[in-house]
């Protein structure tokens, strides 16, 4: 039975486990959606993060006893009734090059590694999200081969492009908009992720999974990739 | 119609009352800073609780009127002028084409908030009009910018008493419900935490309040990112606590000791850095009961 700690004067955190494990996002989003689902006059946001799920509810309709009593009755039911969501597989072109990814060379250094291998092991695998924030649609995807995993630099950066690809230690993200930050970045795309564009608000959730596939610099600057 | 900025002061933003329901697509809860005086100002002008105001930050602004319409100023004392002369706080207030709103410097607090007769009409992101500098959401307010709102020519007037007036000098106590990692903390921990004085330091913005005081030991325990509601206190690596505040981010890695009562950071919303506070415990039944009521005279039903 997951546990429930008091998070805010109108919120909850729910724990689903206390390690990171894969099964999880996909039940942690499955849940969040019945509990907007059932309750969708009282629940205000849901905010999943890889074993966890923040709820903040309507505290003008119900107390924090009655709500918290709520769940875990909801909690104790199978979702049986319930949509389960369908998990999303998102490809995503990457230009892997030194000329975009600022790291790559000091990376393939420190690994003792070529270009071609490490594009095949970033890009074999099939990620999952186990968490957007840090910014809007900012992906924590994971899990990263060890053998290209790397720890975020010591003085991040003040200003990373817009679609850079990038690493820290056993996860792996896409910068959505220009941005500060400390991963190390091995990429670029060309494919816009950013909330400029509102389609993209949903592009990943929580549970989705992506992979990525690497592109040539023609095939990247001809379809609008900047350098 | 419009108010058009002649100077655009420090930092001046609009904000409503937040962006609601987005925390999953990573974006912050976002919105007005003191919540108080904001929910004052659209009181006195009979506006829905979410119409967006003007957050003023530390003043310089002046901007004129460019319709006929009702303006509410609650929340710091930034020497509020209009055509040069001292005009009213917490007060609704007709103004007409052509005159000059201005803000000095703070004489006491740091953000007054300009409220226009049913907002201000910017640009709606998300569900909100709430800018978000962090996130590149919207812009502060730039010379020259107009900011659209509408015509009126009658309204009630009303004005806050002054008892709900508050002295952003009083020594400052932020309630707290003890939440998320309470328990992983120790007694002795917890007793040092409540029983000192913390200063407010440099790093306060709309993200959060870093503070300064004796640093307390953290438990040992790995800690995985999860999600931070508003008010979170963030106990980080060096032992001194973090406030998460509107524009905060919506995950994060750090140990949290407790949550603050939302009305308390409405206080907080107006202390400059050095100012001293300290903590309190509030039970959730006590914290709800007040907000309840605070919601239920302004009329804000989520």
């Amino acid at each position: 039975m997951p546990k429930i700690t008091l998070a805010g004067e109108n919120s909850i955190l729910i724990y689903f486990g206390d390690k990171i494990d894969a099964f999880l996002p996909e039940k942690i989003a499955n849940f969040a959606n019945q509990l907007k689902i059932t309750f969708k006059d009282s629940v205000i946001s849901t905010t999943p993060s890889y074993t966890s799920l923040l709820v903040s509810y309507n505290l003008n309709k119900m107390t924090y006893h009655a709500f918290k009593g709520s769940v875990e009755s909801l909690l104790k039911n199978d979702l049986v009734n319930c949509d389960q969501i369908q998990p999303k597989l998102t490809h995503i072109p990457v230009f892997y090059d030194k000329e975009v990814g600022l790291d790559l060379e000091r990376l393939l250094d420190e690994k003792q590694m070529d270009l071609d291998a490490f594009i095949q092991i970033h890009s074999h695998t099939e990620y999952l999200v186990y968490a957007i924030g840090f910014a809007p649609g900012f992906a924590f995807l994971a899990e990263v081969d060890e053998r290209i995993q790397a720890p975020r630099l010591d003085t991040p950066r003040l200003k990373i492009p817009k679609g850079s690809v990038a690493i820290a230690d056993s996860q792996t993200a896409i910068y959505p908009g220009e941005s500060s930050g400390g991963w190390n970045i091995i990429g670029r795309t060309l494919i816009d992720l950013s909330f400029d564009n509102p389609e993209n608000l949903e592009k990943f959730q929580v549970g989705d999974k992506v992979k990525f596939y690497p592109i040539s610099r023609e095939e990247y600057l001809s379809n609008g990739g900047e350098l | 119609m419009s108010f058009k900025v002649i100077k655009a002061g420090f930092l001046s933003t609009i904000q409503d009352y937040g962006r609601l329901g987005h925390t999953q697509h990573g974006m912050s809860q976002s919105g007005a800073m003191d919540e108080h005086a904001y929910a004052w100002g659209n009181y006195l002008l009979n506006n829905r609780f979410d119409a967006a105001s003007l957050e003023i930050t530390f003043g310089g602004v002046e901007l004129i009127v460019q319709t006929q319409t009702f303006i509410a100023v609650t929340g710091a004392d930034l020497n509020f002028k209009i055509n040069g002369e001292s005009a009213k706080m917490w007060h609704t207030i007709h103004v007409t084409e052509g005159d000059v709103l201005s803000w000095g410097i703070s004489k006491s607090g740091l953000r007054a908030y300009l409220t226009v007769k049913d907002g201000f009409k910017t640009q709606v992101f998300f569900g909100s009009r709430s800018v978000n500098l962090r996130e590149r959401i919207g812009a502060a307010i730039q010379e020259d910018d107009e900011l659209p709102c509408a015509l009126y020519l009658g309204a009630n007037y009303r004005f806050t008493p002054p008892k709900f007036i508050p002295n952003h000098g009083d020594d400052l106590i932020l309630r707290l419900l003890p939440s998320y990692q309470f328990d992983e903390f120790n007694l002795e921990q917890r007793e040092l935490f409540f029983n000192q004085n913390y200063q407010i330091t440099q790093a306060n913005d709309r993200s959060g309040c870093r503070l300064d005081g004796a640093p307390i030991a953290l438990p040992k325990q790995a800690m995985i990112s999860e999600g931070i509601s508003y008010g979170s206190v963030e106990i980080s690596n060096d032992g001194l606590p973090i406030i998460i505040l509107k524009d905060g981010p919506s995950i994060g890695g750090y140990r949290k000791i407790g949550t603050v009562f939302s009305l308390d950071l409405a206080k907080l919303a107006q202390r400059q850095a050095h100012s001293k506070l300290r903590f309190k415990a509030i039970t959730i039944d006590q914290a709800q009961r007040e907000r309840k009521l605070f919601n239920h005279f302004f009329k804000i039903n989520v």
